[in-house]
C-alpha cells in the first residue's frame, strides 16, 4: 500500500505511523508510543517506552512481555485523546482484547481494522461496524478461494476426528493465543467428552483467558511430552511450531491435525506434513473482508498483509470502490 | 458405486500422511465393499481413467462465464492453489447451492460410462448447462471427486504399487503378481475385481515373476588397494534398468520400481519373442544413436517411457535398445548364485550370436554391454573422464567372482560416476510452482555474465531444502523488479552453484549454450553478483570435454 505524506495515517518503515499523534500502530520495532491492536506476537515488540491497548491486550501483552513495562489501558469505545486526535478501540472479533483503531481528526475519520474476523467466536467480543470515510484493512485471506464453513461443522468434524480413531493419540496443531481457546471452546459443546491436554505455551494463555472472565474448559497441562502417545483417544493441543524438530519424534500411534484458513489449499496441506487440515480462521475470509468494505461506508480504502492487488483490482472493476494502492 | 462413498475414501486416504495407513484404509475398504465397488476404486485410483473429458483452463472460463467472476481473478486463485479442479471446487463454495435439490447418489458407473463421455458430443452450450447442472446439485463434498474426474487430474498420492501393495496384503501373495494382473486394460467389473484378489496363481504369473535386483553402491576409494584384475568394468548407461524375462515364450519387462513395461516398448517385447531360449537377462534400455553408436539423452527416453503403445512413427524417431549386461537364469536354471566372470561367458555363449547377425531383426534392438579393460586404476580414472564423450554417466565396477544378490549389497558393484560441472551463476527469473509447490516461486532462472550484461543460461527447480525454498520465496518477493504474468524479474543479488552433466552449443538459446539436467547445490551466500562465473567459463568448460 502506498499513503501520501499528507495523510493522517501513513506507512512509514513498513509500519503504521500518525504523526500529528506521534504514534505507532503495532510497530516493528521500538518506538517512544505504540498502540497494539492485539497481542499476537507479529504485532508488538519488546522495547516500548508506552504502550497503549485493551485492558485484555495488556494483560496479554504482560504475560508476553513481562509486567514492568509502561502500559495504559482504554475500554472498547472509550475516546481518549493525543495531541488533538481523537482516538479509540473497537472490537474486532479476531482474539480476546483485539481492536480496530479509530482516529478522528477535523472531522475526518480513519479506521485501522487491525486482524478481524465476522465468525462467531464465544472467547471474544464480536466484531464492530464502525463507519468511516478510510480504512486501513487487512486482507490475509484475500481471495474467493477462501470461504469459511460454520465454526460448529468445523467442531464436529473435529470431534468426529477424534472419536473415529479411539486407538490413537489426536495432536491437534492450532496458535496458542486465541485458537486454542477458541477451539477449546467449540470442541466441549461437541459429542467429544474426552480429556484434552494442553502444551504448555497454551496452557499459560488458557490461564489469563479465564483470568480475565472467558469460561473455557479445563485442560491438563503436558508434563511428560514421550508420554502424550498414552492417552488414547484423547485429545493434545500443541503450537505449530512443534510440527518441526524433534518434538513428535517416538512417538506412535498419533494423528495429527492442523486448525488453520490455510489448510483450505490441498497442496499447503500435504506441504506442512500434518495427516489432516481443518479449516478454521481467526481472520475474515473473502466476503467476511467485502462485507466490511461495504458496511464501513469508507470512500477510501488501503489494503495490507496478504494479497491486496487482486482484492483491490476487484473492488475497483466490480463495486467502483476507491482503492488506493501502488 | 456412488460418487458419495467414493468420496469418502478419496477423503479418507487424504487425511493421512503414513503409507501403512493408507494400505489399511484400502484393505479395510476392499474387504467392506463389493467386488463391483472396489473395482471402480481401482480403476479411479490407479489412473485407467484418467482421460481428460475437458480441460481445466475450460473449467475456468466456464466458472467464469457462469459466474461472472472475471478470469484474471481465477488465474490468480490458480496461482495459490496450483489445480484448476480444486480452484473451481473452491470457488462453488461462494455459490448459493443451497436451495437446489441434492442429488446424493450418483453413479459413478452411469457418471463414467454415460454422462461424462456423452459431453464430447454435445455443442459448448449443451455442454456447458450438464457441467452446471451437476455442479448445483452434487452435495458439497463430491464436488472435488467430480471436478477432477472432469479434468482427468485424478492423482492424489494413491499410486499404483499401493494399490498393488494392498491387494498383496490382502490376500497374501507376492506383489509382483498382482502388478502382473493389473497390467493392460482394466475395465471396472465384478469379473475383473475377482480375477485381481484370485489366490490361486497360474503358471503364466509365476513366469513373469522377476528377481530381485542387485544395486550398485556409491564408489570406495578402498578397492584402489585390490588388483585391477580383479574387476569387471562396463560403461554406466543413463536409461532405465530392465529385467527382460522370457519364459515359456512369453516375454515380461520389468522396472526396478516393479512396473511391468510391456506396453510401453512392444518392438522389444516382440522381437525377443522370437529367440527360442528362456531366460532372464538384467540390463540398461536406452534410446539409442544407431549411426554413432552412442545413448540419446534421457529427454528422448522420457518420450518413450510415460508413453503406453506407442505409434510407429514414435518406434522410429526414438529407436529403442536393450544393453544386456548380466544373465541371471538360463532355459529354467537360476545361475544367479555362479561367479559374474562366469556368468558374463554364458551372456556371451548365447547372446553374441544374436548380435552379430544379419538375418535376424534382434540386432538392432538387442547388445551385449561392452567391456572396458583399463591397465590400471589410473587408466580407469581416465576412462571416466571419457564418459562425457560417450554420453554415459562414468564407470560401473564389477567384483568378478561375486554371485548375484539381492538390494544395495556392498562389495559387489560400485559406480564410479564422473562429477558434474559447475558455474556460479545469479538468480534473475523466478515462476510459481505447480501441484505440492503451488503458491511458492520455485522455478528459478539463472545467468552469466557476458560483459557487463547478465545473460540467462539455464533453469533449474531443485536442490534447494524446503527451508531454503521458503526462504527465498520471501526475498523473492520482497526483491521484485518486475511481473510478467506469474514470472517476477528480480534484482540480480543471489549467487547459487549449479551443478550439470553436460554442456554443449545451442542456437535455440541466447546465451549459445545448453547445460543437461542442471540443478542447485549450493547457494552461495559468501558470493557477491561480481564473482559469479562469465560465459567464457562456460565455454571454457566445453573446450575440455571436446
Amino acid at each position: 500500500m502506498r499513503t501520501k505524506e499528507e495523510d493522517l495515517i501513513k506507512y512509514k518503515d513498513g509500519n503504521l505511523y500518525c504523526e500529528l499523534a506521534d504514534v505507532w500502530i503495532d510497530p516493528s520495532f521500538p518506538v517512544k508510543r505504540a498502540l497494539i491492536t492485539h497481542a499476537h506476537f507479529d504485532h508488538f515488540t519488546f522495547g516500548c517506552e508506552e504502550y497503549i491497548a485493551t485492558k485484555e491486550t495488556a494483560v496479554l501483552l504482560e504475560e508476553r512481555i513481562g509486567d514492568n513495562i509502561n502500559i495504559n489501558t482504554f475500554d472498547y469505545c472509550e475516546e481518549f485523546k493525543i495531541n488533538g486526535i481523537s482516538i479509540s478501540f473497537h472490537p474486532s472479533g479476531h482474539i480476546l482484547g483485539s481492536s480496530q483503531i479509530r482516529f478522528i481528526f477535523a472531522e475526518e475519520k480513519w479506521l485501522i481494522s487491525g486482524d478481524f474476523k465476522i465468525q462467531k467466536d464465544e472467547t471474544c467480543k464480536q466484531y464492530e461496524i464502525v463507519k468511516t470515510d478510510y480504512l486501513i484493512s487487512e486482507c490475509t485471506f484475500g481471495l474467493p478461494i477462501f470461504k469459511w464453513d460454520e465454526t460448529d461443522k468445523i467442531a464436529n468434524n473435529i470431534s468426529e476426528w477424534i472419536t473415529n480413531s479411539p486407538e490413537k493419540t489426536s495432536l491437534l496443531f492450532c496458535y496458542s493465543l486465541g485458537k486454542a481457546q477458541r477451539l477449546l471452546n467449540e470442541i466441549s459443546q461437541t459429542n467429544f467428552k474426552g480429556d484434552i491436554y494442553s502444551h504448555g505455551s497454551i496452557y499459560k494463555i488458557n490461564n489469563c483467558y479465564k483470568q480475565l472472565g472467558i469460561d473455557i474448559k479445563e485442560t491438563i497441562k503436558i508434563e511428560n511430552k514421550n508420554e502424550i502417545d498414552k492417552h488414547k483417544g484423547n485429545l493434545v493441543l500443541l503450537p505449530p511450531s512443534l510440527i518441526k524438530g524433534t518434538y513428535l519424534k517416538n512417538l506412535k500411534n498419533i494423528q495429527t491435525a492442523f486448525a488453520s484458513g490455510w489448510m483450505s489449499i490441498r497442496a499447503l496441506r500435504k506441504r506442512s506434513g500434518y495427516d489432516k487440515g481443518f479449516v478454521i480462521s481467526d481472520h475474515a475470509d473473502w466476503d467476511g473482508i467485502l462485507e466490511v468494505v461495504k458496511k464501513s461506508e469508507a470512500k477510501n480504502i488501503f489494503f495490507h498483509h496478504g494479497d491486496s492487488e487482486s482484492i483491490s483490482k476487484y473492488l475497483i472493476e466490480k463495486e467502483s470502490i476507491n482503492v488506493l494502492f501502488l | 458405486m456412488s460418487l458419495k462413498k467414493f468420496s469418502v475414501l478419496f477423503e479418507d486416504l487424504d487425511s493421512s500422511n503414513s503409507t501403512n495407513n493408507k494400505i489399511e484404509i484400502l484393505k479395510t475398504y476392499f474387504l467392506s465393499n463389493k467386488p463391483i465397488d472396489n473395482s471402480w476404486a481401482i480403476y479411479l485410483l490407479t489412473g485407467k481413467s484418467n482421460k481428460r473429458f475437458v480441460s481445466g483452463k475450460y473449467l475456468k472460463n466456464l466458472y467464469s462465464k457462469i459466474y461472472k467472476y472475471p478470469p484474471w481473478l481465477i488465474d490468480t486463485c490458480y496461482l495459490k492453489v496450483g489445480d484448476s479442479a480444486e480452484v473451481i471446487t473452491l470457488l462453488l463454495k461462494n455459490e448459493n447451492r443451497a436451495n437446489k435439490k441434492k442429488l446424493n447418489n450418483i453413479s459413478l458407473n452411469y457418471l463414467l460410462s454415460e454422462t461424462l463421455p456423452e459431453l464430447s458430443k454435445l455443442n459448448e452450450e449443451d455442454k456447458n448447462l450438464v457441467i452446471k447442472k451437476i455442479w448445483e446439485t452434487l452435495p458439497e463434498e463430491n464436488l472435488l471427486v467430480f471436478n477432477k474426474i472432469l479434468t482427468g487430474t485424478f492423482r492424489i498420492g494413491v499410486s499404483v504399487g499401493l494399490i498393488t501393495r494392498s491387494i498383496a496384503k490382502l490376500i497374501n501373495i507376492d506383489e509382483e503378481i498382482i502388478s502382473h494382473r493389473l497390467m493392460g486394460d482394466f475395465k471396472p467389473s465384478i469379473d475383473s475385481y475377482n480375477f485381481l484378489v484370485n489366490k490361486n496363481i497360474n503358471l503364466e504369473e509365476l513366469n513373469s515373476k522377476p528377481f530381485p535386483f542387485l544395486l550398485a553402491n556409491t564408489f570406495e576409494e578402498k578397492i584402489f588397494k585390490h588388483s585391477i584384475n580383479d574387476f569387471q568394468f562396463e560403461w554406466k548407461y543413463d536409461g532405465i534398468r530392465i529385467q527382460l524375462i522370457k519364459r515359456s515364450g512369453n516375454v515380461s519387462l520389468w522396472t526396478r520400481g516393479q512396473e511391468l513395461v510391456n506396453e510401453s516398448f512392444p518392438e522389444l517385447v516382440e522381437k525377443m519373442s522370437t529367440i527360442k531360449d528362456d531366460f532372464v537377462l538384467d540390463g540398461e534400455l536406452l534410446v539409442w544413436n544407431f549411426k554413432e553408436k552412442i545413448a540419446l539423452d534421457f529427454t528422448s527416453l522420457q518420450k518413450r517411457i510415460n508413453r503406453k503403445s506407442p505409434t510407429r512413427s514414435i518406434q522410429i524417431k526414438y529407436p529403442i535398445i536393450f544393453i544386456a549386461y548380466d544373465l541371471l537364469e538360463i532355459n529354467g536354471s537360476d545361475i544367479r548364485e555362479i561367479k559374474l566372470e562366469n556368468r558374463r561367458i554364458k551372456l556371451e555363449k548365447y547372446f553374441s550370436k544374436w548380435q552379430n547377425r544379419t538375418d535376424n531383426n534382434i540386432s538392432d534392438i538387442f547388445k551385449i554391454c561392452d567391456l572396458i579393460y583399463p591397465k590400471d586404476w589410473k587408466d580407469a580414472l581416465i576412462y571416466k573422464e571419457k564418459s562425457r564423450k560417450n554420453n554415459t554417466e562414468g564407470l560401473i565396477i564389477k567384483k568378478k567372482d561375486s554371485i548375484y544378490t539381492s538390494g544395495r549389497k556392498k562389495g559387489i558393484w560400485w559406480k564410479y560416476k564422473v562429477d558434474p560441472m559447475q558455474l556460479d551463476a545469479i538468480l534473475i527469473y523466478a515462476k510459481g510452482g505447480s501441484g505440492r509447490r503451488a503458491g511458492l516461486y520455485t522455478d528459478y532462472s539463472f545467468a552469466l555474465w557476458k560483459d557487463q550484461e547478465l545473460i540467462k543460461f539455464a533453469s533449474a527447480y531443485s536442490g534447494l531444502t524446503d527451508i531454503e525454498i521458503k526462504e527465498l520465496d520471501k526475498w523473492i518477493r520482497k526483491n521484485t523488479i518486475e511481473r510478467f504474468g506469474p514470472v517476477r524479474s528480480l534484482k540480480p543479488e543471489m549467487v547459487f552453484e549449479i551443478s550439470f552433466d553436460k554442456i554443449q552449443i545451442s542456437k535455440r538459446h541466447k546465451s549459445g549454450i545448453a547445460v543437461r539436467f542442471p540443478r542447485i547445490t549450493k547457494w552461495r551466500k559468501d558470493k557477491k553478483i561480481k564473482d559469479a562465473d562469465r560465459i567464457e567459463n562456460a565455454y571454457e568448460l566445453m573446450k575440455i570435454i571436446s
